[in-house]
């Protein structure tokens, strides 16, 4: 880092450094769909056999089972590894992700549209949510940290972060859900509403979030609280904090100072959980049974849609694939010193 | 969302001892460990809370019989003087399956940790010692690393791998989350390199193996140290959670499997009933992170001075 | 950060608002909303209208309709109640079914529903495959004629392979309307399906292949709205529930009380435990229920507990191509050791009633089909000593108060079970404690998920697993899960076969000749075949000797016989059908279609 560049960053540059960027993106994209190619042929078990067994486990009549299941056979990937990896490589250079075998005959691109915009809706807005908490309460945290109120909020923080975010989501359906239901757990909106934008629709919308975002937003604001509280720690040694005590500056241009400089590095860190939302949370997903990408993902895999699994799993690394290369641009923008050289 | 610990302020390795004083520095730092202990009670909380859930898992398994006596007249019995956490599905003692499973549990969360150090801090170490095309290469992999989405791949894998022992699901765990270590520690070699000791000591001649084991990682220990204990919590929840979803296979008795059971078999979230039974991994998976959680604070006190106003 | 708490703030204000105008719903009506489960499928918002997709928003009985519904019977399998077919006459010789359709059924959009709406939906259904509309003409049972004799009646003839399952498989026939459907169907489909069936040579496969290729067309196909002819129609599906609304061209609409059927998803059971407690559901479909959580349900206001038959059984079944379980005096004692009324007070305590014996047969049917034969079975009562004495019969040594191979090396049994199943986990738990109480090692290992399990069990990888049984009411079904394809019988073209132990998925391993005592040197898979088109009397003797075997032989030991136990809430509606109806295994559709379901009168 010896030919650091200060000032403005040249348009050049970054549009090299843009391109590097999306290249070694895709050849990462490929390598994990490659991989979990071969993961996913190698998953043992029949899904045909599964699924027969599975309804007549639910009680449905043998015969009936069959009817239902023996079309299936016909979905099923035919012809030798490598061909079938050729004719998924090819169909993905056209988008296309193949047909679900689980719910046969229908796009797996559609399938994983419609889920996609369950689970970002509710994991944006959680993200989002303790994002601000987390940075808001970091801030006090960290001036008040000799405290009682900085330690308690620390010490909230670590443990709420150290907390499984299932454990989170158990306690808070037994609570809301079960023992005092006024909650719905279970779907993403009630059915009875004509969707669109009416009181009703966007009402049932909002409160069937309620407990999966408290739930995301509880999991995830004691990493934000702690890396907020580390990074003012770490800006309050700064000799302009302490030339600013000196000239006795006003206590809000301080904390200004105080905010903007601690609050950069988690942009980049904001960006990468942002590209980890297309993974949802299996956990919440699977606890309050709301149908997003998580849960696509467990069900793909209990039926053995092929299809479907490598589908949802390329997404998933899609967006975390991009949210790094967003990460690391920002990261750019941010800090000066690694604008240019260096392989970040 | 995983936090490293943040290695701004690791205590300076610049300050390369002469022999005769290592024993008094070490002296002071014990000394030092001992005031913040002493400073907040809660601390020593969490190291008395550790050692016991250590002495648990080493001796845990000792203190009942091979097979845990039953109670067929007891199912999901209410606690107890006999049963402080009540009875499970088959009249066990809840309390003793916890202290049973407190092994399995913990040996994972061991195993994951050690790995995931071992191989970030190799990588990170060496990426950032060697840089070039070496880094290149590490990083590449390390980018690779992190962004394959782990608990997706753990689902997919629990299909294709039968994970048999606890040591097992650690390896696969560990090989899972290095990224983050790696790019942390190398991040930290190359600050290091360019406050130009690096340099100063190949100038002297200093073989590699002594810069990096007596310059480094000493430095770096702390911070490592705390990464290490934050990935035994990591673990024990990706493990408990991965049983709680039911789809690991499972052979012997441990939390994860005890959730399960109590929320899907005893209905758990839906009736008191069995709620002791859920409640009882719970609050060891609650205490366990307490523990973990208390003494990284210490240790973030002892080796980030910056973190002390006095 | 002013004014994004400010943002923040009023978000929260609009979520409050929007919240507290809940009730505002466009269905406030006389009828009210009917709340169930289907427990038969997921609901799934991308998948089409369309009963020939598995996943398909077509429920039974409410929008979904066949020509008739079958009844609970223990034993005889053609028994139905009508629906689009009002009436069927067979002939004698059950060559030939005359079917009569409503006179009044029509679609939801006016269309009469007519003889040719039933032809085109077998047309569909031969795309399909399947028992009655199997393409190959020595399948048994399979449908070799279809006539339209008018607008209301059909008339169909069964091939030269007689099934006594071809009136049920025909009647359990979905249809769909041909005005919407027919179009899936190519000109010279008709021509096509006669020269598969009868033809020969290379034009017959031709003509059976382009058949079968047309099945991904129908099962993908995606009307753009629902045409039902069943009491309801599908007004809108999401990700969480399906919504259908009142047909008003269906025949019987005076019989149906609600105005809307909400149809909720679930994941897991104990999603509808909540709702239950919660009373939402006016009627929830079986699922395994803890004693704790049954008394929380019938707690909630209205809620009522209506159970029956259901001919399904839980057995833990042996791969006998393993040692030691290739020996019989083996698996007898340790049917003699298992306390199945303990292993059922833990694994299903409301939804199951310990097995009397095993004889492959759940117990109410058993008692149909064996009578007085019933009682003279082998009950397996608990006995050590009776355990012991086989083992020693087998060779079995026991060392330090431990059971082992004759050969002194350790005996392990290891029972597995999929994970996913919690009352087979529990169950297989209390079994391993029960074994390891008598000093045999045992343990439980679980499998993934049911898929992996079926895999592996099928790959011959487990000396013990959990199996289901007893699959009624067709004698054929119940014992083609002991001496079927399982078991190294297969059936194929009508004629049946047996392959070696490891081999195309046969895991029980069984030997294909046994000595059953009085009955001779029997062939069980052979004569489990002959169920199919055995008549009544001999159906009677040769589930005798079936059972017989079974209990002699224990190539698996039954461990509960499942009860129905469904739950239905008196708050809203009233007459449900009692205990031990005839349609307990039908939805709540069919439940109002045959008169039942009235709205409360407040």
């Amino acid at each position: 880092m010896t030919n650091a560049v200060r000032g403005r960053p040249r348009w050049g540059a970054v549009a090299r450094k843009t391109g590097g960027h999306l290249v070694r993106g895709l050849v990462m994209v490929w390598v994990v769909a490659t991989i979990s190619f071969v993961i996913i042929r190698e998953i043992p078990g029949n899904p045909v056999l599964g699924q027969y067994e599975s309804l007549i486990q639910k009680g449905m009549s043998p015969e009936q089972a069959e009817r239902a299941t023996a079309v299936l056979y016909g979905f099923l990937p035919t012809g030798s590894l490598w061909q079938q990896y050729l004719g998924y490589m090819g169909s993905l250079l056209h988008l296309d992700l193949g047909r679900s075998l689980s719910t046969p005959g229908v796009e797996v691109t559609t399938l994983i549209g419609s889920a996609a915009r369950w689970t970002v809706l509710p994991v944006l807005a959680g993200t989002l949510l303790s994002f601000l908490l987390g940075v808001t309460m970091g801030v006090y945290a960290a001036i008040k940290r000799s405290g009682k109120l900085g330690d308690m909020l620390a010490l909230s923080g670590s443990l709420l972060h150290g907390v499984p975010v299932y454990v989170i989501g158990l306690l808070l359906t037994a609570i809301f859900a079960t023992l005092w239901p006024i909650l719905p757990s279970g779907g993403p909106v009630d059915v009875e509403f004509v969707p669109g934008l009416n009181p009703g629709y966007l009402g049932s919308l909002l409160q069937h979030a309620v407990l999966p975002v408290v739930t995301y937003t509880l999991a995830s604001y004691g990493g934000w609280i702690l890396a907020m509280k580390s990074n003012v720690v770490a800006v309050l040694g700064d000799d302009f904090i302490l030339a600013a005590e000196l000239r006795g500056l006003k206590r809000g241009i301080v904390f200004r100072y105080l905010a903007r400089n601690a609050i950069l590095p988690l942009f980049t860190i904001l960006a990468l959980s942002i590209g980890m939302l297309f993974g949802g949370s299996i956990f919440i997903e699977e606890i309050f049974n709301y149908p997003g990408l998580g849960l696509l993902l467990v069900n793909s895999i209990t039926s053995r849609d092929y299809a479907l699994m490598g589908g949802t799993f390329l997404v998933i690394t899609i967006g975390i694939v991009v949210a790094n290369i967003v990460a690391d641009l920002l990261y750019t923008a941010i800090d000066p010193r690694v604008r240019s050289g260096g392989a970040a | 969302m995983t936090v490293i610990i943040n290695p701004e302020g690791v205590a300076d390795p610049q300050a390369s001892p002469a022999r005769t004083t290592r024993a008094t520095l070490r002296r002071n730092f014990w000394r030092g460990v001992w005031r913040v202990l002493r400073r907040k009670p809660s601390r020593m909380a969490g190291v008395v809370i550790i050692v016991l859930f250590a002495l648990m898992g080493i001796a845990g398994p000792l203190l009942y019989p091979d097979n845990l006596p039953r109670d067929d007249n007891a199912l999901y019995a209410p606690p107890s003087l006999a049963h402080p956490f009540g009875t499970d599905f088959e009249g066990t003692d809840v309390l003793a399956l916890v202290v049973t499973g407190a092994r399995y549990v913990l040996l994972t969360g061991l195993a994951t940790a050690a790995i995931t150090v071992a191989v970030g801090t190799a990588i990170g170490l060496f990426a950032g010692f060697r840089r070039g095309r070496w880094d290149t290469v590490l990083m590449r992999l390390t980018d690779m690393n992190l962004a394959i989405p782990g608990l997706p791949l753990l689902l997919v894998l629990s299909t294709v791998w039968k994970f048999e022992g606890p040591l097992e699901m650690g390896l696969v765990l560990g090989l899972l989350g290095w990224g983050g270590i790696a790019r942390a520690v190398r991040s930290q070699t190359l600050s290091l390199r360019e406050r130009g000791f690096i340099e100063a000591a190949r100038g002297l001649g200093l073989p590699t193996r002594h810069i990096i084991g007596r310059e480094l990682l000493p430095g770096m220990a702390p911070y490592i140290a705390m990464n290490m204990l934050i990935a035994v919590t990591g673990a024990v929840y990706a493990q408990v959670g991965l049983f709680f979803l039911g789809v690991l296979p499972f052979e012997s008795n441990n939390w994860g499997v005890m959730l399960n059971l109590a929320v899907f078999n005893g209905g758990a979230l839906t009736t008191p009933a069995a709620l002791p039974y859920l409640l009882a991994p719970l609050l060891a998976i609650l205490l366990l992170t307490l523990g973990i959680v208390l003494i990284v604070d210490a240790m973030d006190e002892i080796f980030n001075p910056r973190l002390r106003e006095e | 950060m002013k004014r994004l708490a400010a943002i923040a703030a009023l978000a929260a204000i609009a979520t409050a608002t929007a919240c507290g105008s809940t009730g505002t719903t466009d269905t406030a009506t006389a009828g009210g909303v009917y709340t169930t489960i289907d427990g038969s499928k997921q609901i799934n918002a991308s998948a089409p209208i369309n009963p020939f997709n598995p996943v398909g928003s077509v429920f039974s009985g409410y929008n979904g309709m066949a020509l008739a519904w079958p009844k609970n019977d223990p034993i005889d399998p053609n028994q139905y109640y009508p629906a689009i077919a009002s009436s069927w006459t067979v002939s004698p010789d059950q060559r030939e079914v005359v079917i009569h359709l409503q006179p009044n059924a029509r679609w939801s959009d006016g269309e009469p529903v007519t003889s040719e709406d039933v032809r085109v939906s077998i047309g569909l259904a031969y795309t399909q495959g399947g028992t009655a509309y199997a393409l190959d003409p020595k399948a048994a049972g399979a449908a070799a004629d279809i006539q339209v004799v008018d607008g209301k009646t059909i008339r169909i003839t069964q091939g030269a392979n007689r099934s006594s399952m071809f009136l049920s498989n025909l009647l359990s026939t979905v249809v769909v309307p041909a005005h919407v459907f027919g179009r899936l169907l190519p000109g010279d489909f008709w021509s096509t399906l006669k020269l598969a069936q009868t033809g020969s040579g290379q034009a017959a496969e031709r003509a059976k292949s382009r058949i079968t290729g047309l099945a991904e067309k129908v099962i993908g196909f995606a009307p753009p709205h629902d045409v039902s002819a069943g009491p309801f129609v599908l007004e809108r599906v999401n990700p969480g529930a399906a919504l259908l609304r009142r047909n008003p061209y269906f025949y019987n609409s005076r019989a149906i009380a609600p105005d809307k059927v909400k149809v909720l998803n679930y994941t897991g059971n104990e999603q509808i435990w909540n709702y239950l407690i919660s009373g939402r559901l006016d009627n929830a479909p079986f699922t395994s229920v803890p004693t704790a959580v049954m008394e929380r349900i019938q707690e909630a206001r209205g809620s009522r507990v209506v159970r029956g038959y259901s001919p399904v059984s839980t057995a833990m079944a042996f791969n006998q191509a393993h040692k030691p379980y290739d020996n019989a005096h083996v698996r007898r004692a340790l049917a003699y050791l298992i306390d199945r009324a303990q292993v059922t007070r833990i694994a299903s305590p409301e939804g199951g009633t310990p097995a009397a014996t095993t004889s492959g047969i759940h117990a109410k049917a058993a008692r149909a089909w064996l009578g007085d034969g019933f009682d003279r079975l082998d009950p397996y009562r608990v006995d050590p000593a009776k355990a012991a004495a086989e083992l020693r019969a087998a060779g079995m040594v026991l060392r330090g108060g431990k059971w082992a191979m004759p050969d002194g090396k350790p005996w392990k049994v290891q029972i597995h079970v999929p994970a996913s199943f919690s009352d087979w986990v529990s169950a297989a738990k209390s079994i391993s404690s029960q074994l390891v109480d008598h000093g045999i090692d045992a343990t439980v290992v679980t499998a993934a998920d049911y898929t992996l399990y079926l895999g592996e069990l099928a790959d011959g990888k487990y000396d013990v697993g959990f199996w289901l049984i007893g699959l009624g009411p067709s004698p054929y079904n119940i014992f083609q899960r002991l001496f079927g394809q399982a078991n190294g019988w297969q059936m194929f073209g009508g004629r049946l076969r047996h392959v070696a132990p490891g081999t195309e998925g046969n895991w029980m391993g069984g030997p294909q000749v046994v000595d059953a005592g009085a009955d001779g040197r029997v062939d069980p898979g052979e004569l489990t075949a002959r169920l199919n088109f055995a008549s009544p009397q001999e159906q009677k003797q040769i589930v005798g000797v079936l059972a017989r075997i079974a209990n002699q032989q224990v190539p698996v030991i039954q461990l509960w016989d499942y009860v129905n136990t469904q739950f239905v809430n008196t708050s809203r509606y009233t007459a449900f059908p009692p205990d031990d109806d005839e349609s307990l295994r039908l939805s709540s559709g069919v439940w109002m279609q045959l008169g039942m379901i009235k709205k409360r009168q407040a």
